[in-house]
């Protein structure tokens, strides 16, 4: 019964339609198929380096952008779900089913197809008698050297190659194999891409709060407008930031300042101001209250998600509120950080800087509670978006400054937490499938596999045996592997007449 | 614990130090660029293999800097463009050498790498702060120092692919006008470069898909999306993507030769915009990328 391969070739050359499938399925089988295709997906790729992509068409003419008739014809400011680029990833696609597919046989079990065509790389002559020296060669290959048998030995006797294999598996089911997990990890994309949303959430200490995402999935939204309000709320218990007391580099900014330092004429030196804060880490303790009784609790930080009800919870950043009174007023006004302020009496709004406040741990291993503190100043077109964090006087909670006759206190202030949030059922696939992807690329690349092949023969008295050697995998070293065969086969007394000739 | 004044003296002689060591560093990858000049402008042999001493040398310091910088930093050193650009150049030099251990009189290539490693040093010095700084947030993790280790490890074994597909370009071209054998390379051995060039690309295959993979572990972990289309993100696929076609292409007979090692040179200029290109590009288009804190 012919095999679909030798179906598929008769079907092309009948005219029809089954002519043109076979002929598709000839395309797609086609390693060529798969290099035009992988450059025309890097082509949309670099595209979408150079169009700025998720801006409006506004946002992009208010930039200076171009082309614009090209950019709406091609949606080149969503490029990555345009079209086009989906077609073409489409494609991709089926090239990688199709070769896998194609390239599927029991013969990838076998590390090769059974053969006898082989070409002998060299000769040597050997002491010992025909059978003996066959024994010898079979025994040395298996037993010093850990080759197994990688097919059945058939035909006659004196043309017949005893083939060999060495290697954990067969090389091609290993490409094979990572080529399939390819196709799983183009799954799990699909996934992400179809089904996949995110929100953020604010949590205010104290608060419980249910998770009521504002955007959907893809498919989702063809028959609900939104997702359901969760079933558990969170609850933010604490929100702690901490601070390194870092130093900073006085470093010439010119090229020849530089190099005066390279030739040892300057010096670079670290100083260090009571403000040189930096970021250490933003923690959120938080539980999951569900039928009003905690289910878990942690705290997160930036690469420490909470996963809970299919959701990733990440610590996205936060929000403070600070209390202002105004000459003493029981009512106390509030401002965010770096938003203006409007003080009914004064010329201009007041700024706030960011709180610091959290632990600060200070370069001789000291760890110290900071006391809040924000720096105020008077906004002014000048100044406008050029703040930099200590800008202003300084204010510690409690304390109080006057601006233009104006006693202003920092009376108090919150901060709440700010939490991103994905549902992406995609990424479990494309986690799994790439460990497997890596560890068959690792085995495949790194690893080593050989095949050898050898003949025993007699010409004028004389035995010989005549070997084949191919090698696949980074480690494999032929050269390496025949001496390791000629060694075992002089330890026993077999001396080769001849040299190898690779 | 001793005071500010003493580790803030300590820390800024140290840094001292290791900033002279750097420039005697670059200044010997400069010294082995020129005799490569000198080796390639007069086909001199015993330039190329002074060449190729010298950068020995450059390399072998190199090392001890990278040793130092770590002790220095507490930390992996490849956190901010100053290091990266370092430990490139290092590794660049160091893997040519190594996969150059078995030739004979072949320095055509090592035009190519004491360039970059050159190239790769004086832009880390002379437009890079040198400052160490403790983690941000978004950096500690127990992904960062593999991403960043295997990530510019791949750039480097790549380079020097390339710089040997260059190389064998070159000397086919020399070739057909004249002669047998140019910088060392004859017709007989350009088959068994272009294998070497094709062993380290597929060495550092694997170490780029890794790096892409634990990249997008560690977004998802940092920034809640492991894949967002950041403009160094997609530069990276690009690189991948490259070279995915080079090693397709070396198994088609009709793709082995030229069009395998155009392939192969266009995976390096896609690899430099990925490293380096990306973050100006951004900047001069305005295109935001989370990677840029790293600039």
């Amino acid at each position: 019964m012919p095999s679909f391969l030798e179906n598929i070739k008769t079907l092309r050359d009948t005219p029809g339609l089954g002519s043109v499938g076979a002929r598709l399925y000839g395309t797609f089988s086609s390693l060529y198929t798969s290099i035009y295709l992988l450059g025309v997906t890097a082509f949309f790729y670099a595209v979408g380096t150079i169009i700025a992509q998720g801006v409006t068409m506004d946002e992009y003419l208010k930039a200076g952008g171009k082309y614009v008739f090209l950019v709406r014809a091609f949606s080149l400011l969503d490029i990555f779900s345009s079209p086009l680029f989906l077609i073409a990833a489409l494609f991709l696609f089926l090239n990688l089913a199709v070769c896998v597919y194609d390239r599927f046989t029991p013969a990838l079990l076998a590390s090769a197809s059974p053969r006898q065509d082989f070409t002998p790389a060299f000769s040597i002559g050997l002491t010992q008698n025909l059978p003996e020296a066959e024994a010898e060669a079979r025994r040395v290959l298996r037993e010093d050297l850990g080759f197994r048998y990688a097919q059945s030995e058939s035909g006659p006797e004196e043309e017949r190659w005893v083939v060999m294999e060495k290697g954990r598996l067969p090389y091609r089911l290993i490409t094979w194999l990572y080529h399939l997990g390819i196709i799983v990890c183009l799954i799990g994309f699909l996934l992400t891409y179809l089904f996949a949303y995110e929100d953020i959430v604010t949590l205010q200490p104290g608060k419980h709060k249910t998770v009521t995402p504002s955007t959907d999935g893809r498919i989702q939204s063809l028959w609900r407008r939104k997702p359901p309000e969760s079933k558990f709320s969170l609850l933010l218990e604490e929100f702690t930031s901490e601070y390194s007391h870092s130093p900073r580099l006085d470093y010439p900014r010119d090229k020849l300042g530089r190099l005066a330092v390279g030739l040892g004429w300057m010096k670079p030196v670290y100083e260090i101001r009571e403000t040189s804060y930096f970021p250490k880490g933003w923690k959120s303790r938080l539980k999951v209250i569900k039928d009003n009784r905690t289910t878990v609790e942690k705290t997160i930080r930036v690469n420490d998600p909470l996963k809970y009800g299919g959701y990733t919870f990440y610590q996205s950043g936060y929000e403070q509120t600070i209390k202002v009174r105004v000459d003493g007023s029981p009512i106390p006004l509030e401002a965010k950080a770096a938003s203006p302020l409007i003080v009914p009496g004064l010329d201009a709004p007041l700024e706030f800087s960011g709180i610091k406040t959290g632990t600060l741990f200070r370069l001789d291993g000291t760890i110290e509670k900071i006391t809040p503190v924000t720096f105020v100043r008077q906004a002014s077109e000048a100044t406008e978006g050029k703040r930099k964090d200590d800008d202003g006087v300084r204010l510690p909670v409690g304390s109080t400054v006057v601006i233009d006759g104006r006693m202003i206190t920092f009376a108090d202030f919150t901060e709440a937490t700010v939490l991103s949030y994905r549902f992406d059922p995609g990424f479990p696939l494309i986690w799994w499938s790439g460990i497997f992807v890596l560890a068959m690329m690792c085995l495949r690349f790194y690893g080593r596999w050989y095949l050898l092949a050898f003949k025993t023969g007699e010409a004028d008295g004389i035995t010989f045996i005549d070997i084949h050697v191919s090698a696949n995998g980074l480690l494999a070293d032929r050269e390496r592997l025949v001496k390791g065969f000629m060694r075992g086969l002089t330890r026993n007394d077999i001396r080769p007449l001849e040299l190898p000739r690779l | 614990m001793p005071g500010y004044d003493t580790i803030l003296s300590r820390d800024s002689y140290i840094l001292f130090f290791e900033l002279r060591l750097f420039w005697l560093v670059t200044l010997l990858y400069g010294v082995s660029l020129i005799v490569h000049i000198f080796h390639i402008v007069s086909l001199n042999t015993s330039c190329g293999r002074t060449a190729h001493r010298v950068l020995s040398l450059a390399a072998l310091l190199h090392i001890g800097l990278i040793i130092l910088r770590t002790f220095e930093a507490g930390r992996a050193p490849f956190q901010t463009l100053y290091e990266s650009l370092s430990w490139f150049a290092c590794s660049v030099a160091l893997t040519y050498l190594y996969a150059s251990s078995d030739w004979k009189d072949i320095n055509l290539p090592g035009f190519f790498v004491s360039a970059l490693s050159l190239g790769a040093s004086l832009y880390a010095l002379l437009s890079r702060s040198p400052a160490i700084e403790p983690p941000s947030p978004p950096l500690q993790s127990y992904w960062f120092e593999w991403h960043a280790a295997l990530a510019f490890f791949s750039y480097a074994v790549f380079a020097v692919s390339s710089a040997i597909e260059a190389s064998c370009l070159i000397a086919a071209a020399m070739l057909r006008k004249s002669g047998d054998r140019t910088y060392g390379i004859s017709p007989g051995l350009m088959e068994g470069l272009r294998q070497r060039a094709y062993r380290l690309a597929a060495f550092g295959f694997p170490l780029l898909t890794f790096a892409i993979f634990s990249g997008t572990a560690w977004a998802d972990d940092a920034w809640g999306m492991y894949w967002s289309w950041d403009p160094k993100e997609t530069w990276s696929l690009i690189t991948w993507t490259v070279f995915t076609i080079y090693l397709h292409s070396r198994s088609i007979p009709a793709l082995k030769g030229l069009p395998a090692s155009v392939f192969n040179i266009i995976g390096f200029v896609c690899m430099m915009m990925t490293f380096l290109g990306v973050n100006w590009l951004a900047k001069l288009l305005g295109i935001p990328s989370l990677h840029i804190y790293a600039v």
